[in-house]
């Protein structure tokens, strides 16, 4: 019905090579951009700075996220510890005097090297052990922030962004610090949607699917595992800074504590793996989802509708939350993504039933 | 669900507006962490917070008709989610807020303060935030983390001397278990005793290490600084290390619970207070009578009159007398007047819940009076009088904190 697909045909391999190829797919991504750039002109402030604006940013980090374990298969439990470095090397930077877009590819940079050392216990372990040794980069970076008050910042551990400028336009309003997070995370998409296509992105592919038949094949391991984690890190570094300048504003320590990875890590798993789709409808549940839920049962609760104490009203919205993240791993265990795509299948063979893919 | 709400805000603006032309709704943010690291004290606190608004209506204490409302959301300690429900609320009116937690105040600070929004730190966030010169919008209230290491220090000088004493402060390996020692490091050289810090690793389910490295330094007084589960644990392992309960001095962070928790033996364990517990005070007298009775109370009867819950209805007793005191002339409450209301206050003791506040322009901290309270096997029981503890030494700290903080920390 929608994803018309007769009359539409692939004469040649540049056509057959788009990454949208039917035009339906494009038209909805241009209107899509169209109205997310637009955003700030019709979205209440209230919308854009608290919904908008972080899902944005956590659709980059689970994006940078499942690079590397949605496509290179390397768990990583440890990802907003990676996040921190990206968000103080860049504070500490602008301080230093560096201009806001160098600070933020070296914190990109900081953040890609000090992850691909921890990375580096991949070469070694897999799955489950690899969990553990990401976790205890968490608790290290962690422990080295709280510890240290030069990068913490002090008695206080709270450092504020200086005020930046991003070629030329000044990151105060809102608007501007949603603009700059929306370019961030729309070049991480497009680079994903890329890199899938990539010998790169063949060889991280074959090493999640099994890295010594990928080294038979001449992938090597050790190279490619490695530049996952850096690429990864960098991703995820350049997103906490963006994080840092044009989210919070003020870095503590707790924003980039245990919970926020596993938020990160549920974000990618509720999306689906190695999806981009995924990446961008998991963050938005797992960031909004929450909040809507506990809106709606306050709401329900002002009008008499849910006559319960204060403490069981906080808790209700947790457990609707976590009874909804089960049943969308029941009804479809490879995620939002998964549900998106079967939607999307279904309307492109409409009206019959099977589609081939 | 907005229709609903909207058809009773309107249907009560309606009403409000029939029944007094001038009256107002002053409405109060309490965006709290209910479900996650802070729910030892959210609970009985908010009750308390609550529960005093609710007696401030029925007796009219803001005059006029004017009414107080608390908007009550959780936040689950998360600063994305702080921020939103911030934001919420200011569209909603609120001018006043309450976060309870760390993290989401420091990242909602400067945005209140630009918004000119009032925010409370009760016994949280950050203490140079008592100098109302930096720090014009946010009002610490009560004493800081230095006025309450201060007041246990100068009560064990009192009891026993400081002169060549040891004392270990144990603390939970965070910026908060930090926040004493530029205190106790002025002390030291002040008063002549030697401190050693053992920290542990949070969030303290386990503190075996710490203590039996305390063990061995054979202190004779000992600070606990932690806050929920683990001060049980801290009470406990200190205990099994040979400390004797009456050596052990805690933060506010210390109550009911957890002596439930740490049972029999925590008799003479003391605390840091910054109002009185129980329920033999007028105003949690009048709440039971007038809020709890009618069945009009917001959690469990059971709460009243504890530690934390007393905390949440000092707080509110002291936010609704700036309102009340903002509105006097008949201007509309404004983040402005209500900053004048709070700096008005003088004095005030909330009918002996507390200790006597005034708040100034420069002094957001309303003095830094408490008191130390001993458990007894039943309640706290107060063992010093209300006062200030070297109140120029932390008057000291906070302005030059609150220096750094001027020049972008």
């Amino acid at each position: 019905m929608f994803y018309r697909l007769s009359g539409t045909y692939h004469t040649s391999y540049q056509a057959d090579r788009k990454l949208w190829k039917i035009p339906t797919d494009r038209w909805l991504v241009i209107a899509l951009l169209v109205l997310a750039a637009l955003a700030p002109l019709y979205v209440s402030p209230l919308y854009l700075g608290s919904y908008v604006l972080p899902w944005v940013i956590w659709s980059a980090a689970a994006l940078s996220l499942t690079l590397l374990m949605g496509l290179a298969g390397q768990l990583h439990f440890g990802f907003a510890a990676v996040m921190a470095i990206g968000a103080y090397a860049s504070i500490h930077l602008v301080r230093a005097g560096v201009p806001f877009e160098l600070a933020l590819l070296l914190s990109g940079l900081i953040a890609a090297v000090i992850g691909t050392v921890f990375g580096g216990a991949a070469l070694r372990v897999k799955g489950l052990y690899l969990v553990m040794a990401t976790l205890a980069m968490q608790y290290l970076v962690d422990w080295v922030v709280v510890n240290v008050p030069a990068i913490s910042g002090g008695a206080h551990a709270t450092l504020r962004t200086p005020d930046v400028g991003f070629l030329f336009l000044p990151i105060d309003s809102l608007a501007s610090r949603y603009w700059l997070a929306l370019g961030w995370a729309v070049a991480l998409t497009v680079f994903f949607m890329n890199v899938k296509r990539t010998s790169f992105g063949r060889a991280l592919v074959a090493i999640r699917d099994k890295d010594f038949a990928a080294a038979v094949i001449g992938v090597d391991p050790f190279r490619t595992k490695l530049t996952a984690f850096a690429t990864s890190s960098f991703m995820g570094g350049v997103t906490g800074a963006i994080l840092a300048f044009c989210f919070y504003r003020a870095v503590t320590p707790e924003q980039f504590g245990f919970n926020v990875s596993i938020q990160l890590v549920a974000m990618v798993l509720v999306g689906g793996l190695g999806s981009v789709i995924g990446s961008w409808l998991g963050a938005g549940f797992v960031l909004l989802a929450p909040i809507f839920l506990t809106n709606l049962v306050s709401g329900l609760a002002a009008g008499g509708w849910v006559p319960v104490s204060q403490n069981f009203l906080s808790h209700l919205p947790l457990m609707i939350y976590g009874a909804m993240i089960i049943g969308f791993l029941l009804l479809e265990p490879l995620g939002l993504a998964k549900i998106y795509d079967n939607i999307r299948k279904y309307f492109l063979v409409w009206p019959f039933r099977h589609a081939r893919s | 669900m907005t229709f609903l709400r909207k058809l009773a805000l309107t249907t009560a603006l309606v009403a409000g507006l029939s029944a007094s032309a001038m009256a107002e709704d002053v409405k109060f943010g309490l965006l709290q962490d209910f479900t996650a690291v802070y729910t030892f004290v959210t609970g009985q606190y908010n009750q308390g917070q609550q529960d005093y608004l609710a007696l401030a209506n029925a007796e009219g204490i803001l005059g006029d008709g004017n009414t107080v409302t608390a908007i009550v959301r959780d936040t689950g300690n998360q600063p994305q989610r702080g921020i939103e429900a911030y934001n919420r609320a200011k569209e909603e009116g609120a001018i006043l807020f309450d976060f309870l937690s760390t993290p989401v105040s420091a990242a909602i600070l400067d945005q209140a303060s630009a918004d000119k929004n009032i925010v409370i730190t009760p016994a949280h966030g950050r203490g140079d935030a008592s100098d109302g010169t930096v720090f014009p919008y946010v009002f610490p209230m009560m004493p800081t983390y230095w006025a309450q290491a201060a007041a246990l220090i100068e009560y064990m000088k009192e009891t026993g001397g400081l002169e060549g004493k040891k004392i270990a402060i144990v603390h939970i390996d965070s910026p908060f278990g930090r926040e004493p020692g530029p205190i106790l490091d002025a002390l030291a050289k002040q008063e002549g005793f030697e401190f050693q810090a053992f920290p542990y690793a949070s969030p303290g389910n386990e503190q075996a290490a710490a203590w039996s490295e305390v063990r061995r330094y054979r202190p004779d007084y000992v600070l606990i600084w932690g806050a929920g589960g683990g001060q049980a644990v801290s009470v406990r392992t200190a205990i099994q290390n040979g400390i004797r309960p009456e050596q052990i001095h805690s933060v506010i962070w210390l109550a009911e619970t957890d002596a439930a928790n740490v049972g029999p033996q925590m008799k003479g364990v003391k605390r840091f207070e910054a109002t009185a517990a129980g329920t033999d005070h007028p105003i949690i007298q009048r709440i039971q009578e007038k809020v709890i009775t009618p069945g009009k109370g917001s959690g469990d009867q059971a709460n009243v009159g504890n530690s934390y819950y007393n905390l949440g209805v000092a707080t509110m007793a002291v936010a609704v007398e700036a309102a009340r005191l903002g509105l006097e002339g008949g201007q509309p409450l404004t983040g402005d007047t209500l900053k004048a209301g709070f700096e008005k206050i003088s004095g005030f003791d909330a009918e002996g819940l507390m200790p006597p506040v005034t708040y100034t322009a420069e002094d957001h901290q309303g003095g830094g009076a408490g008191r130390v309270s001993e458990w007894d096997g039943e309640k706290w029981v107060p063992v010093s009088d209300w006062k200030a503890a070297y109140p120029d030494l932390i008057r000291t700290v906070i302005e030059e904190s609150a220096a750094k903080y001027k020049e972008g920390n």
